[in-house]
């Protein structure tokens, strides 16, 4: 095992170098730099000139990269040029509301996963089935920011049920239920279309289940369906299900950028779209690198989990 | 089964009523955040004004005009500058300074300063802080737009504590312009403003916290040399998109949005449908123009640029994009500028045999780009009218759009290969301000590569005279209108008259020159609206 941890780490630390590089290229080939978007529209060359000098970016790339990445190296994440705070602080504000929202997005999406799918399963009528599986297609298939758009409306504007947008005034943790309803159009928003592909794998899970041998027999000698379902169906169908529930999490932090942009909740969508606009490259860096270290951390994870469970990965390339 | 089934529904039924009772005792976030839509009465002291800005606070570019309209309404509220410029003349009214006097030759001014000013913590404000203030004006990180009048400032004298002399290169017509945009800042703790972490000034309110990307608080300056403002607190809740803030003032989250945080089109809605109040900027204008880089060979020739001033329909630009919010124009003063001549605004307007008829003796003009900033929608929709417009005369215009980094990149740089879309302010202050200080105008260089002995001329004479509105100054504009019909380096379409909204509940709400808000005065007719 030792050996296959030397041989995988290399390539991990290799993969992320190789990232940090290109990150840090591809920003300084987006048209538009930093020292434009600082001096505003009535300055003059000279400014442009002389900002550019205050931030370093007059010398060559390579020196600029090396002290950045120095700096990445130490924690040292460095200053936004555009907000003048700790890009550390910054970055750790976005992560904790984008996590926030995405939790309740995936608690909704669980209770709405299940609720869905568990009723069509245990009622298996016709019109129930086919209600559900409409109302699945539409909520796949509805684009976030038309389903966003449409609650603003109807729950903030219209009924005047709950905030149309941002955040609790006084802090997240100040009142929970106030929180709460600030949460609760973002996480339906994004949590929706997750909710109802992870009622579809469910429900094909569980029907699939419903075809073994066990839970037929137990339905024949008269147990009833939703017995059945509950009781064994329910927790063999899981693990798959929680499987492809990884996943949608995935896409649920992705999704959150957008969300977070429509409801003006600032997490980590929000500063990376300022970031870009702004051209401010040291917080853009850090933020994808941020992604790519997260996405390279789980690969690495989950190599070591299978190599440790599959002696056959662990001892390939040893020889 | 009965007794199960029972059970069940018992259960049921508590959870039910648990939440019932339990969700009826909570507070209503919309109900916590919601005034009343109409009111008024007299004044009456508390409460929290919540405004609405796009964009968050920028250290980096915090004495910049424009560039964010969150860093101008703390400037505004937190800190004082010597004087404020009268909204209908340009005449200076006192504030920190009390009392002023021009030497005959307009190479000196002396300002008496008041004796009961204190910064925000505790410290006496003297004549030094006037020195300090002015050095880190022009020493940044910013790029603020006064910088050629405050590097004109050759001496300070500082020996009195309650008075200060500044010495000048040349006389400098638009000094009042500097003393009424430069704020009185604490030198001490500058690192601290310039990191985003202190802001201390002697103004109304004093900073109370930022959380960057969402809000900022300030609260009342209990010892304001003023009198201390009604408001306990103002908090800037920051929006990246007018339609969020507009929805957001519309549901009670917001009780006034800044200009720029409205589009035209929701500014009137909320005023005209929904009983908001309209706050007008009269004196605050700024102007929309078609810019034109004479260096592009197809825009060289003088008379391209005149059939292109006869083919933009203004009117329709001004009625149907700015809902009437402005008026065309073909030289950039504002109704309330000294510089303005109503007279010299007829001489483009819609003529499409007139654009014909010059161009049918020059040779066909080939396909022009037409940059236009992506941000808002405003500048999208006059393009498309300039590009019909130009159509109509036989000029192809090609649209391409920019996103507002590489748009003031190409302009600072020079870079737009043909025309232009862009508003520029400028001209609501003294009138050689717009030549020295906007770029699209500047003589030395500007994004038009327009270079011209006489214009540079013009524009050092009206920035050397030491009156602004002397016989003197108002030749030296009429100079300047002269060279900008003729030469054409900028076509302007109209002026533009900012308006902000707020609610009904919202009483006295202050601005200024540079759009930004003062709330010194400003009351809420509930103020207990909230917990």
């Amino acid at each position: 095992m030792t050996g296959y941890l030397f041989r995988r780490i290399p390539t991990a630390v290799i993969v992320l170098f190789a990232a940090s590089l290109l990150i840090f290229a591809v920003l300084r080939l987006i048209p538009g730099g930093p020292e434009a978007a600082l001096a505003g529209s009535d300055a003059t060359p000279e400014d442009l000139a002389a900002i550019r000098h205050d931030l370093g970016l007059d010398r060559g790339f390579f020196v600029q990269y090396a002290a950045w990445i120095g700096s990445v190296l130490t924690l040292d994440f460095g200053t936004s040029y555009q907000v003048g705070g700790s890009i550390g602080d910054l970055v750790s504000f976005g992560l904790t509301n984008t996590l926030v929202l995405t939790s309740a997005a995936a608690v909704f999406a669980v209770a709405l996963g299940l609720a869905l799918s568990l009723a069509a399963t245990i009622r298996p009528s016709t019109w129930l089935n086919t209600l559900l599986t409409g109302v699945n297609a539409v909520a796949i298939a509805l684009p976030t920011f038309v389903v966003g758009i449409v609650l603003i409306f109807l729950f903030g504007v219209r009924w005047r049920l709950l905030p149309a947008g941002g955040t609790p005034p006084n802090g997240l943790t100040d009142d929970l239920w106030i929180t709460a309803q600030y949460l609760a159009l973002p996480a339906f928003t994004l949590g929706l279309p997750a909710g109802a592909m992870l009622a579809r794998f469910l429900t094909e899970a569980l029907q699939s289940e419903l075809t073994q041998p066990y839970a037929v027999t137990a339905i024949a000698t008269g147990a009833s369906r939703r017995d059945v379902v509950l009781k064994h169906a329910l927790r063999n169908a899981l693990p798959s299900t929680i499987t492809a529930f990884g996943l949608i999490v995935g896409a649920l932090l992705g999704g959150a950028v957008l969300v977070e942009s429509i409801f003006g909740w600032p997490g980590l969508g929000l500063l990376t779209e300022e970031g870009i606009s702004a051209r401010d490259y040291p917080l853009v860096q850090v933020l994808v690198l941020l992604s790519v270290t997260v996405f390279v951390l789980i690969q690495l994870a989950a190599d070591i989990v299978h190599a440790w469970l599959d002696p056959r990965i662990r001892l390939a390339g040893a020889a | 089964m009965f007794r199960h089934q029972f059970a069940r529904t018992l259960w049921a039924l508590l959870l039910a009523l648990i939440a019932v009772v339990g969700l009826s005792s909570c507070r209503s976030a919309v109900d916590a955040q919601q005034g009343p839509v109409t009111g008024s009465g007299p004044v009456v002291r508390g409460g929290e004004l919540r405004v609405g800005v796009l964009g968050d606070l920028s250290p980096a570019k915090f004495l910049q005009i424009g560039t964010g309209g969150l860093n101008g309404h703390i400037v505004a509220n937190v800190y004082d500058t010597l004087i404020t410029l009268d909204h209908a003349s340009l005449t200076p009214r006192p504030s920190l300074a009390t009392g002023w006097t021009l030497a005959p030759d307009g190479l000196s001014l002396a300002l008496n300063l008041r004796r009961d000013v204190t910064f925000h913590d505790g410290r006496e404000f003297t004549s030094s802080d006037v020195q300090q203030s002015l050095l880190a004006y022009l020493a940044g990180p910013w790029k603020p737009q006064f910088k050629r009048t405050a590097a004109a400032i050759t001496r300070y004298d500082v020996t009195d504590p309650h008075r200060v002399v500044l010495s000048f290169a040349h006389p400098v017509g638009n000094i009042f312009d500097l003393l009424d945009s430069a704020p009185i800042i604490d030198a001490k703790t500058l690192d601290g403003l310039k990191a985003g972490r202190t802001f201390n000034g002697t103004g109304p309110f004093e900073f109370a916290s930022w959380t960057p990307n969402a809000r900022v608080t300030l609260v009342r300056n209990n010892n304001y040399w003023g009198g201390s403002p009604a408001l306990d607190k103002v908090t800037f809740v920051e929006g990246n998109d007018p339609k969020s803030l507009y929805t957001r003032l519309r549901t009670g989250q917001l009780d006034v949005v800044d200009p720029i945080g409205l589009t035209s089109h929701d500014q009137k809605l909320a005023t005209s449908r929904y009983g908001f109040r309209d706050i007008e900027f009269t004196g605050a204008e700024s102007e929309v123009y078609v810019g034109v880089n004479v260096a592009n060979s197809a825009l060289a020739d003088r008379r391209v640029r005149q059939a292109i001033a006869f083919a933009v329909d203004r009117e329709r630009i001004m009625t149907d994009v700015y809902q009437g919010a402005g008026y065309p124009v073909n030289l950039p003063w504002p109704k309330t500028s000294p510089a303005y001549d109503a007279s010299a605004n007829h001489t483009f307007t819609r003529d499409v045999s007139k654009a014909k008829a010059i161009l049918a003796g020059l040779p066909p003009v080939p396909p022009i780009d037409l940059d236009y900033s992506s941000q808002g929608g405003t500048s999208r929709i006059v393009a498309e009218i300039v590009q019909s417009n130009l159509k109509d005369v036989g000029i192809t215009v090609d649209l391409v759009p920019n996103d507002p980094t590489v748009h003031s990149s190409k302009l600072i740089g020079g870079e737009f290969s043909g025309l232009w879309i862009l508003e520029h302010a400028f001209a609501q202050f003294t009138p050689s301000t717009l030549a020295v200080s906007a770029y699209p105008f500047n003589a030395a260089k500007n994004a038009s590569n327009f270079v011209d002995a006489d214009y540079a001329a013009a524009a050092d004479a009206a920035w050397k005279t030491a009156d602004p509105s002397s016989p003197e100054a108002i030749a030296a504009y009429r100079r300047l209108d002269a060279v900008w019909l003729k030469e054409l380096f900028l076509v302007e379409i109209g002026v533009v008259v900012q308006h902000a909204t707020a609610s009904p509940n919202v009483r006295d709400v202050g601005w200024d020159r540079r759009v930004q808000f003062h709330f010194a005065g400003t009351s809420l007719t509930n103020p207990d609206r909230r917990s």
